[in-house]
C-alpha cells in the first residue's frame, strides 16, 4: 500500500488540552443544551406545545367552561391560573419523555456517547434543556393570565417561593419524563402513554374545578395524587387560598416538596442506571 | 494524541473471546480479531450476524458479557474514555441531529471535542469542502438525501482524525452513485493512513475496500483471509443449477460430483459449481447433464454472492430458513 501525503486543513488544528473533568462537564452540558434549544423553533409541534396549547387552554376554560364554574370568594382567573401553571409542570413529563425517546431512537445519543465527552453531560443536558423549554411555556401561561385578569397576591418572599417550587416541580417531573422516555423508547408511544396518564390526572387535580365537589372516586384520587399537591401548592403561594379535604391539600407546600423529593430520589438513580446500561 | 500515525504491524484492535449475550441469545460468541495499524479489515456477514454488536462493544456503547477487547492498548471497559478519544464510529443509522443543518451538526461535534468556536468553524469549513457538503451545508439534515447524510455523518467522525475509524455498514441503503462516493472517500482516508474497520453485507464492498476480510455468522468468525484468498476459495464465477425437486437434485448431484467440485444446498435445491473459466465451464457442466429425467428448473452463470461465500467457505448457507423463503417468494 502506498502512502499518499496530502495537505488537509481539517486536521491541522491541534486538539486543545483537556480541561479538568468538572469544567468539561459544564462546557459539554452547555453545548448540548444549546443544541436542544436551537432545534425548538424548527419543530412546529414543540413550539406549539409551549405556546398555542396553553393559550387555547386558558381561553377555553376562562371563557367557555369558566362561565359555568363558580368558585366562592374569588374570580375564576385567580382560581384557574395557578392550576394551569401546575398543569404545565405536569405536561413537562410528556415533553421530556417525547424528546428523550426521539433522541434515543435516532442514534444521536449513541453518537454523543461514543465521543470522549463526560457521559453525565449527555443526560444532564436533556434535563436542563427540557426545564428551560418548560419555563418558557410557564412564562407564556402566566403572561396570558396576567393579561386576562389574573391577580396573584404575593409578597416578594412569595414570588421567591413560587420560583423555587416551580423549579423543584420541573426538576422532578422532567427527570420522571426522561426516565419514561428511555424506557418507552418510541416518541409516538410516549406521547400516547403520557397523555393517557397526565391528561386525566391533571383534570382531577383541582386544576379547573375544586376537588371537594367531585364524586367519591375522582375525589379520592385528587385528594392524594402528586399533581393535586402541585396545583394546591402553587395556588396557596400565589393566592394564599388553602384547599380542603385531605392532609395533603391542607399542607400543599410541604406535600409538594415531599412528592418532588420522592420522585427525584426514585427517578434520578434509575435514569442514570438505565443510561449507563443502555445497550 | 500528537504523535503521527506510523504504520506498524502492531495490532490496534485486539479482541479475545469477545462475547455478548442478550438474555439467552448469544449475539457474539467468542470472537477473536486483530486489526493492524494502517490496514483495512472488513467484517462480512448477513443481517443479524453480530456485526453491529461487535462494533458497539469496540465503541464502548455496549459492555461485553465475556472476553476482552482493546483499542490502541486501551481496554474498552476499564479505559472507555481513552478508547473514545482514539476510535471514531460512524453507525449504520446516521446519527445526526435531524433538526440542525449539516454545518451546525459538524460544528457541534467539533465543539464537543474541545475546540474553540474559531477553530471549530475552520475545521468544519475544511470538512465541508472535503466531503463536498457545500451545496447542502445550510439545509436541515432531515431534508437531505441518504447519500448526503452519510457524507455528513462520515465528516462528523473525522472532526479529529481518529487512529481507527469504524464504519458500520457505510453504504447499506445507498444508491449506486452515492455508494461510489462513499467508497472513494474511504479510499482517500486509507491513503492517509487511517486504520479502518468496516462491516458490510456486500461481498463486493469488502472486496473493493478491505485488505483482510473476516466472515461472520451467528456471532462467530467462520473464515478469514485476504480478498484474493477468499475469492480463490469461492471461485470467481459460479454455475448454479436449481432442480425442480429433491429427487432430481440427487440425480444431478450424483452425475456432477465426479467431474466437478460441487456445493449442494438442499434447502434451495441448488448445486453450485465454481466456474473460473466462465462460459467454457458452463458448457462443460451442461454437457455433463445428459437427459435422463432429472428436471432442471434453472441453470445460470453468475458472480458469487455473500451466500456463495458462506456456502463455499463454511459448507452451509448463512441463514438457511430465510434464504429458502426468499427464493420461494421470488419464484412464486
Amino acid at each position: 500500500m502506498t502512502t499518499i501525503t496530502r495537505v488537509d486543513h481539517s486536521f491541522n488544528e491541534a486538539l486543545p488540552a483537556r480541561p479538568a473533568r468538572l469544567r468539561r462537564f459544564v462546557r459539554e452540558t452547555a453545548l448540548l443544551v444549546g443544541r436542544g434549544l436551537q432545534t425548538i423553533p424548527r419543530v412546529p409541534s414543540r413550539l406549539s406545545d409551549v405556546t398555542i396549547q396553553p393559550l387555547v387552554f386558558t381561553l377555553l376554560f376562562l371563557y367557555v367552561f369558566g362561565s359555568a364554574i363558580h368558585i366562592p370568594h374569588m374570580t375564576y382567573q385567580n382560581y384557574l391560573l395557578p392550576g394551569l401553571i401546575g398543569q404545565s409542570l405536569a405536561f413537562g413529563v410528556i415533553g421530556a419523555g417525547v424528546a428523550t425517546a426521539t433522541d434515543f431512537g435516532s442514534g444521536v445519543i449513541d453518537r454523543f456517547r461514543s465521543l470522549p465527552v463526560t457521559r453525565l453531560s449527555v443526560i444532564t443536558s436533556q434535563v436542563v434543556g427540557q426545564i428551560i423549554e418548560q419555563i418558557l411555556g410557564i412564562v407564556i401561561v402566566a403572561g396570558i393570565g396576567l393579561a386576562l385578569g389574573w391577580r396573584p397576591h404575593m409578597s416578594p418572599w412569595g414570588m421567591f417561593e413560587l420560583v423555587l417550587l416551580v423549579l423543584l416541580g420541573l426538576s422532578a417531573f422532567t427527570w420522571f419524563g426522561v426516565l419514561m422516555g428511555m424506557i418507552v423508547k418510541s416518541s409516538d408511544a410516549m406521547q400516547g402513554i403520557g397523555f393517557a396518564i397526565v391528561f386525566p390526572l391533571s383534570f382531577l387535580a383541582g386544576t379547573f374545578v375544586p376537588i371537594s365537589g367531585m364524586k367519591t372516586i375522582p375525589r379520592a384520587i385528587g385528594e392524594w395524587d402528586p399533581l393535586s399537591a402541585l396545583v394546591a401548592a402553587i395556588r396557596k403561594v400565589t393566592q394564599g387560598t388553602p384547599a380542603h379535604g385531605s392532609w395533603q391539600l391542607e399542607h400543599p407546600v410541604v406535600s409538594m416538596i415531599g412528592w418532588c423529593a420522592l420522585i427525584i430520589a426514585i427517578c434520578v438513580p434509575l435514569a442514570l442506571r438505565r443510561f449507563k446500561l443502555s445497550n | 494524541m500528537t504523535e503521527n500515525f506510523a504504520r506498524s504491524e502492531d495490532p490496534v484492535v485486539i479482541t479475545r473471546g469477545l462475547t455478548k449475550r442478550f438474555g439467552d441469545f448469544v449475539a457474539v460468541d467468542s470472537f477473536d480479531l486483530e486489526v493492524s495499524a494502517g490496514s483495512v479489515v472488513s467484517l462480512l456477514g448477513p443481517n443479524g450476524a453480530g456485526k453491529t454488536t461487535i462494533v458497539r462493544m469496540l465503541a464502548t456503547l455496549s459492555e461485553p458479557s465475556g472476553g476482552t477487547a482493546s483499542v490502541c492498548g486501551y481496554d474498552v471497559v476499564r479505559d472507555a474514555d481513552a478508547v473514545r478519544s482514539v476510535l471514531s464510529l460512524t453507525g449504520q443509522f446516521a446519527a445526526l441531529e435531524d433538526n440542525l443543518t449539516a454545518r451546525e451538526n459538524l460544528l457541534l461535534m467539533a465543539r464537543l471535542r474541545g475546540y474553540s468556536k474559531g477553530a471549530a468553524s475552520r475545521i468544519v469549513e475544511g470538512l465541508i469542502e472535503r466531503f463536498d457538503i457545500g451545496e447542502f451545508r445550510d439545509k436541515l439534515v432531515k431534508s437531505v438525501s441518504g447519500g448526503q447524510r452519510r457524507r455528513v455523518d462520515l465528516a462528523a467522525s473525522l472532526v479529529v482524525q481518529p487512529k481507527i475509524l469504524v464504519l458500520d455498514e457505510p453504504t447499506t441503503g445507498l444508491d449506486p452513485r452515492s455508494r461510489q462516493v462513499v467508497w472513494s472517500t474511504i479510499r482517500d482516508l486509507v491513503g492517509e493512513g487511517v486504520t479502518l474497520f468496516l462491516t458490510t453485507q456486500y461481498l463486493e464492498e469488502a472486496d473493493a475496500l478491505a485488505d483482510h476480510i473476516v466472515l461472520i455468522d451467528h456471532g462467530r468468525a467462520t473464515a478469514a483471509g485476504t480478498p484474493n484468498d477468499l475469492k480463490a476459495r469461492i471461485g470467481d464465477q459460479r454455475v448454479d443449477i436449481i432442480a425442480v425437486d429433491l429427487e432430481s437434485l440427487d440425480k444431478l448431484t450424483a452425475k456432477l460430483s465426479g467431474g466437478f467440485s460441487v456445493a449442494v444446498s438442499r434447502d434451495q435445491r441448488m448445486i453450485s459449481i465454481p466456474a473460473p473459466n466462465e462460459l467454457s465451464d458452463l458448457r462443460a457442466v451442461t454437457a455433463a447433464l445428459s437427459d435422463d429425467g432429472a428436471l432442471v428448473d434453472e441453470i445460470a452463470l453468475r458472480r458469487p454472492t455473500l451466500d456463495d461465500a458462506f456456502l463455499a467457505l463454511t459448507g452451509q448457507p448463512s441463514h438457511p430458513t430465510n434464504d429458502t423463503t426468499e427464493q420461494e417468494e421470488v419464484r412464486a
